[in-house]
Order: C-alpha cells, then structure tokens, then sequence
C-alpha cells in the first residue's frame, strides 16, 4: 500500500517537473529553432544567390555545395515567399 | 652604366623551387621563361613549364603543339599550357558526380542547366586557372626540381595573387554560418523534443537526411575548399619556395606598370627575384637615328634604377633576330644566368 502510493506520487512528481520544464523551454525552442533555420536560409542565399540572378564571383566553389543543397530548395524558396521555383525551367514544384 | 655592374651579373637564383615570369604583354615574358626553364634544364634541373596566358604561345616559341598535358620538349624539360575550360569541365564532372549521390534522378536533367550557367559565368575560368596554378605548385615540386609560370600580363596574374587571400576569407565566412547553425542545432538538442511531438527540427526541416549529416558534409566541402586555398598562399608566400621575376622592357609603359607591380608583390609580400631589362639595344656603334633611340633608353634605364633601388636588375641585349628555337633561347639564357 505505502509501496504504491510512494509510486504515484513519484509519477505525479515527475510529470510535474516536465510540465514545469516544458512552461519554461517552450518558448525557448520556438525561438532557437527559429534563428537556426534562418541561418540555414542565409546559407541557402549565399549559395544559390547565382542562381537567382545576382553575380556571384564565388560561383565556381558555390556550385560543388549545392548537390548538398538541393533537397531542402523547394522548401527554401517557398518559405522566401516565391510560391513557384524563382528559377526558369528549374521545375522542382 | 658602370654603376649598374650589378645589372649583369644575372639572376641570383636560390633554391626556389616555384617561379613565375611577369609583366606587361608583348614585354618578352614568354621568351625569358623558355630561356631561364631550357637554361636549367641544361644544367640539370627537372623544370616543368607551364603557361598560364589564355592566349598561349609556348608551343609557339618551341615549335610544337603544347597542350593541356605535360609534354617533353626537351632534356630535363617539361611544357604544358593551361586550359581553364577544360578545368571547368572537370569540376562540374566531379559536381555531377556527387550530385547523382545525393539528388533525386528526375532533378538531374534540371540541375545540369544550371551547372552549364556556371560554365558561362565571369569568374568560373579565373578560379579554375587558379586551381589549376595551386595543384600544379603544391605537386609540381614533387615530380620536377623547378616549376616555371609564364604567366599573363601582370594585373591578370596580380589578380591570381590576391585569390587565395579573398577566397580563403570567403570560405571562413561560410563556416562560421556553418558554425553558429550547428550552435543553434546543439541547443535545440539539449532542449529536446516537446512532449509527444518529436524532433522540433523535423518540421522545419524535411526529414530526407539528417541535419547533422548534411551538415557534416558541407563542412568537409568547405574545409577542402580553405585548405587548397590556404596551401597555395603559403606556397605563394613563403621565402626560398616561390619567387617572382619581372620583365618590362626599356620604354614609358612597361616601366609604369612594373611599378604597379612591384608595389602589389610587396603589398602581397611575394618575394621578387629580379627584374629583367630586356631588349636593350647592345653597345656597338648603331647610326644616328638608333643613337638618337639610345639616348632615349639611357633615360628609361635611368628610371628603372631610381624606381627600383633595390631590386636586382638585369640587362638583356635586343638581338638582331626574333628569339626562337634553342640556340637563341640558349643565348638569351646565358645572359639571365651566366656561367660561374
């Protein structure tokens, strides 16, 4: 008897703790995630900004970057708020 | 010109192993590489050749056809003319050829119009001469005892110079996206996932490879990247590896622009071997309207030694024909470096 409600009270203990945890890391990750993904768009500028018109003299070394690149590119250029690939011909959607 | 007995006492050459011949076109840059690489290889030096002009004439000044591969010319000597195209090709092949590991097959035929944009565009041919340049200085000591550049008329090649610099900062600045990116990921991982949901990551981004792998690869790209352009600055850099010689001939232009250039090596601290004065007009008696000319030149010669106080300078006779073949690019090689 005391075997289990030493048990329950440990459980309640322990969601407790997480809801506490999440209360204060909530917001927290929202934002984290937020300024990595706008690093990563930076990144994905820099590499393809030939791509979209803008001279870039670096393009030689860009180029062996973007195979790496490519699959997060319609994502990419969807949350840029270019609906349809910004380039012509390049049907990724 | 007594006073300039140093002037013809041929180039102090060191154990240098890279040399690059310089300076204004249509100055002689070709003819006095051919000379000094044939002059070596004589004495017996293993020295590759190589020319980095778009518009080449090695194969010219030797009579032959030299193209993008080592060819023997001679005893000891090597020849090869640079075809950045070609280096072009062979890097978008190796692009390609990563791509088709990483990228869905319905998206090859698109990415390959782009990479032939690439092809086309203005700095493409630059950087590929100047990895060419680099891989030819950093492995051309392993299989010869001397390297030799012809290279463009000087502001082309200056521009090579400063590359590597401008290049190796553009690669830092990557990587330090790279870095506060990943700093991002390591905390959103020491955060965790929310309860029931998942990895906060996985809808940001598609989950069709994991962040961290990608990651990891555009690190390796980059880090290859730097560590080729920082090989060839040290290569350019470094004292008793690389030299540069400079050749202008005794008129208003060329001297101008051997200042420029001279100002730029230092500025980059390249080290300059010499300068050489070439087609001077010789001692003998020339007629009046000649004398008239050779007045003229003093003045120019006068020039280049306030300008250049401390640059070695040398002296080579105008000959009384074109330089071509061996004989008279022996006899111009015994003026660069004379016996003894």
């Amino acid at each position: 008897m005391l075997h289990e409600l030493l048990s329950y009270l440990r459980d309640r203990a322990r969601t407790i703790g997480s809801l506490v945890r999440e209360f204060y890391i909530a917001p927290h990750r929202g934002v984290v995630a937020r300024a990595k993904r706008d690093e990563d768009d930076l990144f994905m500028l820099l590499i393809f900004s030939e791509m979209m018109g803008v001279p870039n003299p670096a393009s030689y070394y860009t180029l062996e970057l973007q195979p790496v690149l490519y699959d997060r590119f319609h994502e990419w250029h969807t949350r840029m708020g270019m609906e349809k690939s910004p380039l012509d011909g390049f049907r990724c959607c | 010109m007594t006073d300039s007995a140093a002037a013809d006492a041929g180039l102090t050459l060191g154990g240098q192993r890279i040399l690059f011949v310089g300076g204004k076109g249509g100055v002689g840059k070709t003819t006095t590489a051919g000379a000094l690489a044939l002059r070596l290889a004589d004495r017996g030096d293993r020295c590759l050749l190589v020319s980095t002009d778009p518009a080449h004439s090695l194969g010219d000044l030797f009579d032959r056809h030299v193209g993008d591969s080592e060819l023997q010319l001679a005893p000891n000597l090597w020849g090869l003319e640079i075809d950045p195209e070609a280096q072009v090709e062979r890097h978008l092949d190796t692009v390609k050829a990563t791509m088709r590991d990483l990228v869905k097959p319905d998206l090859y035929p698109e990415i390959e119009r782009q990479m032939s944009l690439t092809r086309l565009s203005p700095g493409a041919v630059e950087a590929a001469m100047l990895e060419r340049m680099a891989e030819l200085m950093s492995e051309g000591p392993e299989r010869y005892d001397r390297v030799i550049f012809d290279t463009a008329p000087t502001g082309h090649t200056l521009r090579l110079l400063s590359l590597p610099e401008i290049m190796a900062a553009w690669t830092d600045g990557l990587l330090r996206h790279r870095d506060r990116s990943d700093s991002w990921n390591r905390v959103l991982k020491k955060i965790g996932p929310r309860p029931g949901v998942g990895d906060d990551i996985s809808y940001i981004e598609p989950p069709t490879e994991p962040e961290d792998e990608r990651s990891t690869k555009i690190r390796q790209v980059l880090l290859e990247r730097r560590r080729k352009f920082y090989q060839a600055r040290r290569v350019l850099l470094e004292k008793g590896t690389s030299a540069f010689i400079l050749v202008l001939i005794p008129e208003k232009l060329p001297i101008l622009e051997s200042r420029k250039a001279v100002d730029a090596l230092n500025e980059f601290e390249v080290p300059i071997l010499g300068l050489v004065i070439n087609r001077v007009l010789p001692s003998e008696p020339l007629g009046a309207f000649l004398e008239q000319r050779r007045e003229q030149e003093a003045e120019y010669l006068a020039q280049i030694e306030r300008l250049f106080p401390r640059l070695h300078r040398l002296q080579v006779p105008l000959l009384p024909r074109d330089v071509e073949g061996f004989e008279s690019l022996r006899t111009i090689g015994e003026f660069l470096l004379p016996d003894g």
